[in-house]
């Protein structure tokens, strides 16, 4: 394995521990709270936790494509970029 | 009728408090180890009927409580659950040749962590291979 590999692997491992452990403490206590395991919720209070678990989700699909190797939508968007700039020059 | 032992290991306290919180008001009593000497030290001690084990862990990894586990007859039956933030390559597949009986990364959805707890204390030598 090559230096710069190994430093993207190491950064890789880094990055999914650490996210993944914070985004699932958001989300462990974001149910708790919706499940009234701490006490029943107002309407509102439940509906702004819905919003919190649902950008929650929305982070978690992120890492599960950008740390996992599922093909990165990104990649398309770049060369968009790419050929749009050529044409113009 | 003793209630269902879990031990949960985790070196995040705040992962510990959330499990905690979740499997109690499912039923579970929960035991808690913060690394792997303590974890292991807890399964002879306290002989669980699961465990839910991090990879990352001081002091050894998980991967190091699943061997020790295996080697001692009286306990090699106990079924684990993984839970670790580590990524999918390489972990997974060497989690669930290791013995474990399903993994998970987190984050875990509740249903899926709790079903998986249910179908491997129905299978005591945790034969299930359950992925979310």
């Amino acid at each position: 394995m090559t230096e710069p590999t190994r430093r993207k692997s190491e950064l890789t491992a880094y990055l999914s521990h650490e996210l993944r452990n914070a985004l699932a403490c958001i989300q462990q206590f974001g149910n708790i709270l919706v499940d009234g395991l701490a006490g029943e919720l107002s309407g509102e209070q439940r509906e702004y936790i819905g919003i919190m678990l649902e950008n929650a989700s929305k982070i978690r699909s992120v890492l599960d494509s950008a740390l996992d190797g599922v093909p990165d939508p990104l990649e398309k968007c770049t060369n968009k970029i790419e050929r749009a700039s050529g044409l113009e020059t | 009728m003793d209630r269902t032992k879990i031990l949960v290991v985790d070196d995040n306290p705040t992962i510990r408090k959330g499990l905690s919180v979740r499997l109690r008001a499912n039923g579970y009593e929960v035991l808690f180890a913060e690394d792997a000497i303590s974890a292991t030290a807890a399964l002879v001690t306290e002989r669980p009927d699961l465990v839910i084990l991090d990879l990352g862990l001081p002091c050894g990894d998980g991967f190091v409580v699943m061997e020790r586990l295996h080697k001692n007859d009286s306990l090699a039956n106990i079924p684990v659950i993984v839970l670790t933030g580590r990524e999918l390559a390489d972990n997974r597949d060497r989690a669930l040749q290791a013995g474990a009986a399903a993994f998970f990364q987190k984050p875990v959805e509740d249903v899926n962590l709790l079903f998986a707890i249910r179908k491997a204390l129905d299978n005591s030598r945790g034969e299930l291979r359950f992925d979310e």
